[in-house]
């Protein structure tokens, strides 16, 4: 599918910006280390190795867990009635507006211009070993894949089921989701590039990257 | 000391059915939910009640011992009953909950009796030593691929040895249960894929790898004894259930109590001495191992009549109403209610009750409705259930978790099982009588993500209901 791609830009340069809103992953006893409207830094590094900004601290069973910024952005919203309360799982205590950068512009453009294999129901999925094991020995090369290709594990009321690949032939462009993780039925799992649009989507990837910043 | 709290950690029916024992025996609760479980009925009962206190904590995950702890102390329970599944058999979690600086009492076995009765490989090893006849097989979990291909070269060379025709062998997640992760191969060149399919599906769901392998018995009965005890030394039998009526992947659809009924049936072999025998092993075992709860002793009977211990559950069992359904209390009209004497001699009551005390009376049947697509494999269904309608019978119970006034989303983050019916009829034929009207009277209405109805296994309960007892 061919994409219009100077729509596509003039709209993110509108509104270069995603809310991440920061949420306890478990319950235990919340303090803040930010305030509101401050500037945070996310995870930094040629390796991703250095954490982002402190954001705020959970202790639960006398463990201390550091939680740090994995957005770049700005606080808001922050909730201070919960500073030193116990916390249930899942609550939320601000959110960090992030100012989109180049390589996520183009990233969420892919998915509009790769054929995307969509979760078949709200699930944990993994990727099939096979897939994952020539994705870690050849990353950069991309791995094809074809009809009737064992790509995923979908994990689902407890039970595998494993999931052909349906599609165009092509190269496995971009995994859109980490093994494990819960996906809502609908949402991209895999971006699959057909040899015949490869030059197609490196010229999208191009014009993004010299204009972005224009 | 106080009132004693418990915290139930556990959703579902399961979860229901502790809230009910703990009103019953004037006890305060807590419940635990996950984000996917808010609109679950359970979470509701205990949002609804009116107390001093707060009684539903949103947890990230059941299986987090930290989550439970921690709201332990926070809503300041005394007590943890863990229901079936999860933490129920896990002796780690029994451990650290009676051993924290601010302890609290596991509702279930001793966490050393967890240990040596919890696992398989262990219960194979005491049930040999104490001359009670086990599943021929490995007899701890495998992690290395050379000994497994081992083992299983040696259990297809014996079934050879004995004249089967066609021998298989189960791989088995050794940290599984409930009949999740285990296969059967029938063929010695097949072993090594299943083995690590199942390697790998026992590390994603348990994060333990270990395999064991048995023999696969083909023609059998899949029987069970429940036992209650207690930590005064007292050990109690309510009799045998037949499970044999299972999915595709081993799990219970349809079970009846008593185990066997040759009023009815017929058997090749003395159904009553069968049933003797496995009580009388299974309280051998219990004794010996110090059993201070309630549990499940499983079996498996062969054709010939040969009983093989296969675990043994050291929990509250799904189907244990049935075996309560069926037992009456000093003559008593109204049947026992096992959970809440569960939780009553976990706080450190005596039974109350000794052996003579107990009578049965008539057969009880279980039928767990499930949404599944019983012809494509009993594969999952996923989608909203808008109306769910069923008969008020005084010789029928149902527990669900679905509102019945609200249209209910199933979560594709646990089992599809959303409700239990137990039927309870003066003998087996009126049991089945029964089953049958109150199956044709239920009424679930729902529709999936492309607007299609409902999938359930309601016809396949139907069809299997002829088939409880019979070998």
């Amino acid at each position: 599918m061919d994409i219009n791609l100077n729509d596509l830009l003039r709209r993110y340069r509108s509104h270069p910006f995603e809310d991440y809103p920061v949420v306890t992953p478990h319950t235990g006893v919340v303090f803040l280390k930010v305030k509101e409207g401050q500037t945070v830094k996310g995870p930094g590094g040629e390796w991703l190795h250095r954490p982002g900004t402190l954001l705020y601290v959970i202790e639960r069973e006398r463990n201390v867990k550091r939680m740090t910024a994995l957005w770049s952005g700005q606080v808001s919203g922050i909730r201070l009635d919960i500073e030193g309360q116990f916390v249930e799982a899942g609550e939320l205590l601000f959110s960090i507006r992030h100012q989109l950068d180049k390589e996520e512009i183009i990233d969420r453009i892919l998915t509009q211009v790769l054929y995307i294999l969509p979760a078949p129901q709200r699930a944990r999925y993994f990727l099939a070993p096979e897939i994952s094991a020539k994705l870690e020995q050849k990353p950069k090369e991309g791995v094809s894949v074809e009809s009737g290709d064992d790509v995923l594990i979908m994990s689902l009321m407890k039970r595998d089921t494993v999931i052909s690949y349906e599609g165009v032939p092509g190269a496995l462009y971009k995994v859109c989701f980490k093994s494990g993780d819960t996906v809502e039925q609908g949402s991209p799992l895999l971006g699959i590039c057909s040899p015949d649009k490869l030059r197609y989507v490196q010229k999208v990837i191009q014009r993004i990257r010299t204009e972005w910043e224009k | 000391m106080g009132k004693e709290r418990v915290l139930i950690a556990n959703r579902g029916e399961i979860a229901i059915r502790i809230i009910q024992a703990c009103r019953d025996l004037g006890l305060d609760y807590v419940v635990l939910y996950t984000k996917e479980d808010e609109f679950s009925l359970h979470v509701r009962i205990a949002q609804q009640e009116e107390s001093g206190f707060k009684k539903a904590y949103r947890v990230a995950n059941y299986k987090d011992p930290n989550e439970i702890f921690s709201v332990a102390d926070e809503s300041e329970c005394t007590a943890i009953h863990p229901g079936y599944g999860f933490f129920s058999e896990n002796y780690g979690f029994a451990r650290r909950a009676a051993m924290r600086t601010r302890p609290l009492t596991f509702i279930g076995p001793k966490w050393d009796v967890i240990r040596d009765l919890g696992s398989k490989i262990n219960t194979k090893r005491l049930a040999k030593d104490l001359k009670v006849p086990v599943i021929p097989g490995s007899d701890g979990s495998i992690y290395n691929e050379l000994e497994a291909e081992g083992v299983a070269e040696d259990l297809f060379f014996l079934q050879k040895e004995q004249g089967i025709h066609h021998p298989s062998i189960l791989v088995k997640a050794s940290a599984g249960g409930g009949g999740m992760g285990i296969e059967e191969v029938s063929h010695l060149d097949a072993f090594r894929r299943t083995y690590r399919r199942i390697q790998n599906y026992a590390k994603r769901q348990f994060g333990d790898e270990g395999v064991l392998i048995e023999q696969c018995l083909r023609d059998y009965q899949h029987l069970e004894v429940q036992l209650l005890c207690s930590s005064h030394g007292e050990v109690v039998h309510f009799g045998t259930r037949n499970c044999t009526i299972q999915s595709a992947g081993r799990q219970k659809r349809v079970e009846v109590a008593p185990g066997f009924d040759p009023a009815v049936c017929e058997y090749p072999f003395d159904a009553r001495a069968v049933l003797d025998r496995i009580v009388k092993y299974s309280v051998r075992l219990a004794k010996h191992a110090g059993y201070d709860n309630i549990g499940t002793w499983e079996w498996i009977v062969s054709r010939d009549g040969s009983p093989y211990l296969m675990e043994v559950n050291t929990r509250i069992q799904v189907e244990n109403e049935i075996s309560a359904c069926i037992s009456r209390l000093n003559k008593s009209n109204e049947p026992p209610n096992l959970i809440r004497d569960q939780i009553r001699v976990a706080l450190g009551d005596r039974l109350g009750f000794t052996q003579k005390d107990i009578s049965f009376k008539g057969t009880s049947i279980e039928m767990r409705i499930v949404a599944e697509d019983t012809k494509r494999g009993f594969a999952p269904w996923c989608g909203t259930i808008t109306r769910f309608d069923y008969p008020d019978e005084p010789w029928a119970r149902l527990y669900s978790h679905v509102p019945r006034d609200t249209p209910y989303k199933i979560p594709t983050e646990y089992d599809p099982n959303f409700a239990l019916a137990i039927i309870w009829g003066r003998d087996t034929e009126q049991a089945k009588e029964r089953a049958r009207q109150f199956r044709n009277r239920t009424i679930i209405e729902g529709k999936g993500a492309k607007d299609e109805s409902i999938i359930t296994n309601l016809e396949y309960l139907n069809d299997r209901i002829d088939d409880v007892l019979q070998f």
